[in-house]
């Protein structure tokens, strides 16, 4: 079921109420039905997490051969698919047990669908009508429970369960979550937390998905609450972290409601998450910038194009730097560079960074080239993982998720060596015991994936890539050499912990299938770059028995697009403030950029020296206050375009709904831009005073790209030429009336220039796309229903076409590679190692990590939470030096900025190596020196007490947020036309 | 009448249960010194096979069958794992059963001797008692008799001067009825949920920790030491019947004299009820039996005459289970009775799979109304719905058939006794005698009584 075809030869007969059908023998018999676009209803059974039996719901009869007319009952999902089996659906013995199956669990189901946030996408419900149970035979009482405070972003309500044990099964045994359980036995099982409090896992938005009714409900949803049927949705990327995931995204009357997970064979599956899933509040937050500012408007009404042309006119040939972003769409940053040129082309990044960006290139110049980096669902295949300076918890969660699937491997192989199949969950589980596939990780924090690792070391950057170092010169030693090596200073210098790793990971990559490196440019290091390039170079030289894969994972959502764009004469930050200071260019154009790499002193300049600076962004930042001219940018639900993710896939995201003029793509701003300044690029002979007419739309935008450069990936809408798709359910209701308020007439449908997804309910059915805008099948509500748009389940999606993928050829004519100065690699190394001052690693935040997501107003009162203090670890050894006990508080400063922090110990840290989770430190730099200092009781007490004031406040925010949504939606702030500012 | 042996119960002593020297000099230990030095694993294996022993706990499954599944490894192999275990099931939670208990704190050293034999054969290097929580005297005496066994080195390293070593531990539970279930307590004994694992894989190949385990109920080891000092044909013997062996046999409820006896499998009731038990208490007539604790269909006076073993009981439609009986008279009500096992069995519910969790509680809810006179007539529908909807096959473990087992049994010979009370919506008994009918309450629960 791994392989993206199952060929025939998996196939079996099976005949299903005397019909015989084709069906992969790789998975259960209720895969198989489902596969055959069969109904038999299901509960506990998940493609992902397989069959435990607990809910009896699937039972079906199978008979011996033709002549046995009795049959016996048999629970799909427990069955193993054989040749000629012979089963029947339809029969009334088993149509008769699942009636009863869901009248049992209805003798607690309270009876409140009506006021049911799943009302309308219930898996319950559907599976209630599948067995045609309708009327109610209990008499007694039901069950009732309190509910609990799961945190800001899940609902709970137990009254609703129906005890199928999906929800532990996920959150514990799929994610590894500590903090949740099953409660209480016979009918009176509990599905919660011990006490009140936030869910700790980063992956609980899942429980909502993969609840099949609603216990647990999507808690910022359902405060600004629609039906599902009402939702307009478009398919998505996430815009949170590299990975890609897709997502759905559902907006109604201009405020964007949810996401949902767009199952992706390749990449997410079924899971997201919990940044993916509710880190799109941003777009709703109250630091969305929605009007032009700094020009002037000859209508207040509205803003035209010949006002931008004005406002722009001075700057007519002028030359400017732009400013790119991982954080903008591909065409955004390709246009930007086209449009200023390469030299005055800038992706935000330090030297630090440059160096890190050059050594990545590099790297993935050197490995892949002819091969693709691996699916997430390659991922979870491997054997042997050596994960070198990342928590992939908090800067790429579901990777993190893959890696512990792929820790189960040894287990699963295990039980398959018994004859027992991999979706057998709970008896995979039993025969795995406490076994793990070997996992190897080096980072300077703990992180949640330590307990899965066989070894971790607790390193600096910088002892990271010695370890690396000292692991590739034993790897290519002969066993002579290497017993020689083991006696030499070099090898003596490592404590006996670090030595250990290094001959346990050779030893475990000599007999692993398929070994996994994974590493990222988190802790901004280019010598862990270059040092894992040296150990692939030495593995692909080695015999080792299996190719070893490696995985690099970058920080944002197009920072892989960015880096595509970068070459030798692109500036770094400090030379773009050099050539501003210098008066070399007139301004700056800063696309979908915080500049977070700029202290407060080196904006201030900025802003000095600049005549103009020119900022597009879809919300406030410190660069969009300084700014002459903001320009409203689309979000990710408002706007089109591609992101790359880490594997250089390039996605598509589609937008949702039309946001109010002057609302536009960033690219689109950007055609504008290039027409108002008539730039003249002279080492863009093919750019050179083309009077460009503005972009409307991404294919006018594709072709003059395709026309002029080859670099450019083809990236044609998929089926053009098929009939457009609606974004809406056959259901939505109200879009005739929406705007009743205003005027009684049907108002017209908003034309989409851009794609052929419609804003309204016409048009073909979701899965006449790859991209589908959001799922459904007949009888099936809920996000299940994906069961029938897949070709097997857990499948590739019926409509599959190949993704395009950018080049990694980075290779170029002149320096090869991104200049960097001479000095700046060296001047990173001294940063990092000043061994005598303590140096801060933060364990990283979900809620804070990304800059968009942290805007999203209950991101940020999870990111304050009064629930935890933050803390900060430090070695026992140094603990004790200072007379300091764990559980004081002390004072951290560092870059002028200070808070408190709660002091624990960690055995395993080096002396001069700290990590935490002081949130305060927003910019979260990796690396940086900190002092701590003593600090008094009542110096405590008042932080405690303004931490609460801050989180009041922080509380008020949302509550207004929310308000004002609420508000919005009696005046529905959409448009009727999806193209350009004059269209309206 | 000839004399019966009672190889179980001989050395069996409540008030102050033998010391191991006393047990030894006894002739205890010897089954166990005979099968470590005269015997290899598999002659042990054979020998056990050979004798024709059946689990004892309740579904009679050949013990030597069992034990033949666990792998077996040379010394060197390297795909030998770390740990075997042997685990006694003494979590005796059936209600009208104390069997188990009597052996645990009359002859502790027994289940100690048969634990060695049993892990010998099986190449178990770790073993566990899975005791029921209130067993605190039995768990005394087990940890007592243990720590005799570790002193002369019937227990630990190189047992008697053999390479085999074996240790042993005493676990309470926390109490579960479902812990009884081989692999609830399994996953108890690991600090998990007390819910039955799926099979495959058998704890034989895959249990404890993924390790293979071997879970064996008290009664059925403490035949151990006997079959290997005696000989299969000797075991045999012991019976007239086609099982082989003596059975504990138990009996409460009104009889003259409850309590419980080492007889040869096969014994008939009447013989059990009239002979040891001494018949119906004064003024009380007898009504039906379950004959192996709750979770067995009634019998009625009809079938006095079947043998207590595993295959003429089936015949007879229940089954043999424990062997303890629980005889329901003319004076307390069976709709009662069955509803008092249903609220037990609905709250020992683990609450894994469906029909279970939520089957029994409603069957409660019927029979709760039609107790109180509030039920009707489509009522009994429902009830043989529910018999249905809980049979085997269509459970996660049997627990629930085993709930069903009385019930539907009831509905078939006392069935005008739920009509009547439907028609006359009340309970004639209860007007009768209320005194009466708490008593069956209490005394249907087990545990409490016992002989």
């Amino acid at each position: 079921m791994d392989d993206k075809n199952i060929s025939a030869a998996q196939k079996v007969t099976v005949y299903i109420d005397n019909i015989a059908y084709q069906v992969s023998k790789e998975n259960n018999l209720l895969a198989g039905v489902l596969s055959q676009k069969l109904n038999l209803p299901y509960f506990c059974w998940h493609p992902s997490m397989g069959s435990v039996g607990a809910c009896r719901q699937c039972a079906v009869t199978q008979y011996q051969d033709e002549n046995d007319t009795r049959g016996r009952l048999v629970m799909a999902c427990m069955t193993s698919v054989s040749d000629g089996m012979r089963i029947s659906l339809q029969d009334k013995d088993s149509a008769k047990f699942r009636e009863q199956v869901i009248g049992a669990m209805m003798t607690n189901h309270p009876h409140d669908c009506p006021v049911c946030a799943e009302g309308g996408e219930c898996h319950l419900q559907d599976m209630t009508v599948m067995t045609g149970h309708s009327v109610r035979d209990y008499q007694g009482t039901k069950r009732t429970f309190n509910n609990q405070y799961l945190g800001e972003l899940v609902g709970h309500e137990m009254n609703r369960c129906i005890t199928c044990y999906r929800c532990t099964r996920f959150y514990n045994d799929y994610a590894g979550g500590k903090d949740f359980g099953v409660y209480g036995s016979k009918n009176q099982v509990y599905f919660g937390r011990q006490k009140d409090g936030t869910l700790a896992s980063e992956f609980s938005g899942n429980l909502v998905e993969v609840c099949p009714t609603g216990v647990f409900t999507n808690k910022v949803f359902s405060a600004h609450y629609t039906r599902k049927w009402d939702l307009q949705s478009a398919p998505s990327v996430c815009a949170h972290c590299s990975v890609g995931c897709n997502t759905s995204i559902g907006e109604r009357y201009g405020s964007v409601r949810r996401v949902m997970n767009r199952y992706n064979y390749d990449l997410n599956g079924y899971f997201l998450c919990d940044r993916g899933r509710y880190g799109i509040g941003f777009v709703n937050s109250a630091q969305r910038i929605k009007k032009a500012q700094g020009i002037n408007q000859t209508s207040p009404e509205k803003l035209t194009r010949l006002d931008v042309s004005r406002a722009l006119a001075h700057f007519r040939d002028k030359r400017f730097i732009g400013i790119g972003s991982a954080r903008a769409s591909l065409e955004a940053n390709f246009y930007l560079k086209q449009i200023v040129g390469e030299d005055n082309f800038s992706a935000g990044y330090n030297r630090q960074q440059m160096a890190v960006a050059k050594e990545y290139q590099q790297l993935l110049s050197d490995n892949f080239i002819d091969d693709k980096m691996l699916s997430l669902r390659e991922i979870e295949q491997c054997d042997f993982i050596l994960l070198v300076g990342e928590d992939l918890t908090k800067t790429s969660p579901r990777i993190a998720l893959a890696l512990r699937q792929a820790c189960r491997n040894s287990g699963i192989e295990k039980a398959a060596s018994m004859g027992v199949a991999s979706w057998q969950d709970s008896a995979v589980r039993t025969i795995s015991g406490k076994r793990n596939s070997p996992f190897f990780a080096m980072q300077p924090m703990a992180t949640k994936l330590d307990e899965l690792t066989e070894q971790c070391l607790l390193l600096a950057p910088d002892d990271i890539e010695q370890v690396m170092l000292a692991l590739t010169t034993v790897l290519c030693l002969t066993d002579n050499e290497k017993s020689n090596y083991f006696h030499q200073e070099e090898w003596q210098a490592f404590t006996f912990e670090q030595q250990s790793f290094i001959n346990k990971v050779i030893s475990a990559l000599a007999t692993a299938k398929k070994p996994l490196i994974v590493t990222g440019d988190s802790l901004l290091s280019a010598k862990i770059l270059l040092a894992t390039n040296k150990l692939m170079a030495c593995l692909k030289n080695q015999a080792t028995p299996s190719k070893v894969n490696l995985v690099v994972l970058p920080s944002a959502s197009n920072s892989i697009g960015l880096l595509s764009l970068i070459d030798e004469k692109s500036i770094s930050s400090e030379q773009v403030l050099a050539k501003v200071s210098t008066k070399t260019v007139a301004g700056l154009i800063c696309l979908e950029q915080e500049l977070t790499v700029y202290t407060n002193e080196q904006l201030t300049l900025l802003r000095e020296h600049a005549e103009v600076i020119i900022v597009l962004d879809h919300s406030e930042s410190r660069v969009s206050q300084l700014a002459d001219i903001v320009l409203p940018a689309a979000a990710i639900s408002e706007g089109n375009g591609h992101f790359v993710n880490y594997q250089g896939r390039i996605q598509r995201f589609s937008q949702v709904h039309a946001a109010a003029l002057p609302i536009l793509d960033s690219w689109k701003w950007l055609s504008y831009i290039e027409k108002a300044l008539d730039f003249s690029i002279s080492n863009q002979a093919t750019l050179q005073r083309k009077k460009a007419k503005p972009k409307e739309n991404l294919a006018e935008l594709h072709d003059y790209f395709s026309e002029n450069f080859t670099l450019w990936p083809t990236l044609k809408d998929e089926q053009l030429e098929q009939k457009f798709v609606a974004r809406m359910t056959k259901r939505a209701s109200g879009r005739t009336s929406q705007s009743a308020n205003f005027s009684v007439h049907e108002a017209k449908v908003v034309e989409d220039k851009d794609q052929h997804y419609r804003f309204s309910m016409e048009g073909n059915k979701p899965n006449a796309v790859k991209n589908m805008p959001f799922t459904w099948a007949p009888g099936w509500n809920s996000n299940q229903s994906i069961n029938h748009h897949q070709v097997e389940i857990q499948g590739q999606l019926s409509h599959y076409s190949d993704d395009v993928y950018v080049s990694f050829n980075f290779t170029r004519e002149s320096d090869k590679n991104v200049a960097v100065n001479d000095d700046t690699l060296a001047a990173v190394i001294t940063d990092l190692t000043a061994k005598k001052t303590l140096t801060y690693f933060p364990q990283g935040c979900l809620f804070q990590g990304e800059w968009q997501s942290a805007l999203t107003a209950e991101f940020q009162l999870l990111a304050h939470s009064l629930e935890k203090n933050p803390t900060l670890y430090l070695s026992t050894e140094f603990v004790e030096s200072q007379g300091w006990e764990p559980g004081q508080w002390l004072n951290v400063s560092a870059d002028n900025k200070s808070c408190f922090a709660q002091l624990k110990c960690n055995n395993e840290l080096p002396q001069y190596l700290v990590y935490g989770n002081i949130n305060d430190f927003v910019d979260h730099k990796s690396g940086l020196s900190i002092k701590l200092t003593e600090v008094s009781e009542a110096d405590v007490i008042q932080y405690q007490k303004n931490r609460q004031t801050h989180y009041q406040h922080l509380k008020v925010i949302q509550q207004n947020t929310l308000k004002q949504l609420k508000i919005s939606d009696q005046h529905i702030p959409i448009r009727f036309v999806a193209g350009g500012l004059d269209d309206a | 009448m000839i004399e019966i042996i009672r190889p179980l119960t001989q050395l069996v002593n409540l008030q102050s249960p033998l010391s191991l020297n006393d047990y030894i000099s006894e002739g205890g230990y010897q089954g166990a010194s005979k099968a470590l030095h005269d015997y290899s694993p598999k002659q042990v294996l054979d020998l056990v096979g050979d004798s024709g022993l059946k689990g004892r706990g309740g579904a009679g499954f050949p013990t030597g069958m069992k034990w033949s599944c666990v792998p077996m490894f040379e010394a060197d192999d390297d795909n030998a794992p770390a740990f075997k275990y042997l685990v006694a099931n003494a979590d005796e939670m059936e209600p009208g059963t104390f069997k188990d208990r009597y052996l645990l704190e009359g002859a502790p050293h027994q289940l100690v001797e048969a634990m060695i034999i049993a892990a010998y054969t099986i190449a178990a290097n770790r073993g566990y008692i899975f005791l029921r929580g209130e067993y605190h005297l039995a768990g005394k005496r087990l940890q007592q008799a243990i720590n005799e066994a570790y002193q002369q080195n019937w227990l630990g390293k190189n047992i008697q001067g053999t390479n085999f070593s074996f240790d042993l531990y005493v676990h309470t539970s926390a109490g579960r009825y479902i812990c009884g279930e081989e692999t609830a307590l399994i996953n108890a004994l690991e600090g998990r949920r007390a819910n039955p694992r799926a099979k495959p894989p058998f704890p034989q190949i895959s249990g404890l920790f993924g390790q293979p385990t071997v879970v064996n109920n008290v009664e059925t080891l403490c035949n151990l030491p006997h079959i290997v000092k005696q000989g299969a044909d000797w075991f045999k013997a012991l019976s007239p019947n086609s099982d082989s062996g003596t059975k504990i046999y138990a009996a409460c409820g009104r009889v003259k004299s409850p309590g419980l006896w080492e007889l040869p499998m096969g014994t008939t009731i009447r013989e059990i009820l009239y002979q040891h038990a001494g018949g119906m208490a004064g003024g009380f007539k007898l009504r039906g039996l379950l004959p192996g604790g709750a979770s067995t269909d009634f019998l009625l006076p009809e079938h006095l005459d079947t043998p207590m073993d595993f295959d003429s009981i089936a015949k007879v439609g229940s089954r043999l289970g424990t062997g303890g009986l629980i005889v329901l008279d003319d004076k307390n009500c069976p709709v009662a009775m069955v509803l008092n096992l249903m609220r037990f069995f609905a709250q020992e519910s683990c609450g894994f799979c469906t029909p279970c969790r939520d089957g029994t509680p409603w069957a409660v809810e019927v029979l709760t109304r039609i107790e109180q006179g509030t039920g009707r007539k489509e009522d009994l529908d429902t009830l043989y719905n529910l018999c249905d909807f809980m049979w085997l096959g269509k459970t996660h473990c049997a627990l629930a058939p085993g709930a069903v087992e009385p019930l539907k049994s009831a509905l078939r010979y006392f069935s005008d006794e739920f009509e009547q009370h439907i028609d006359n919506g009340c309970c004639s008994y209860q007007q009768d005698n209320i005194v009466n009918k708490s008593l069956t309450l209490q005394s249907s629960q087990g545990g409490a009584v016992h002989g």
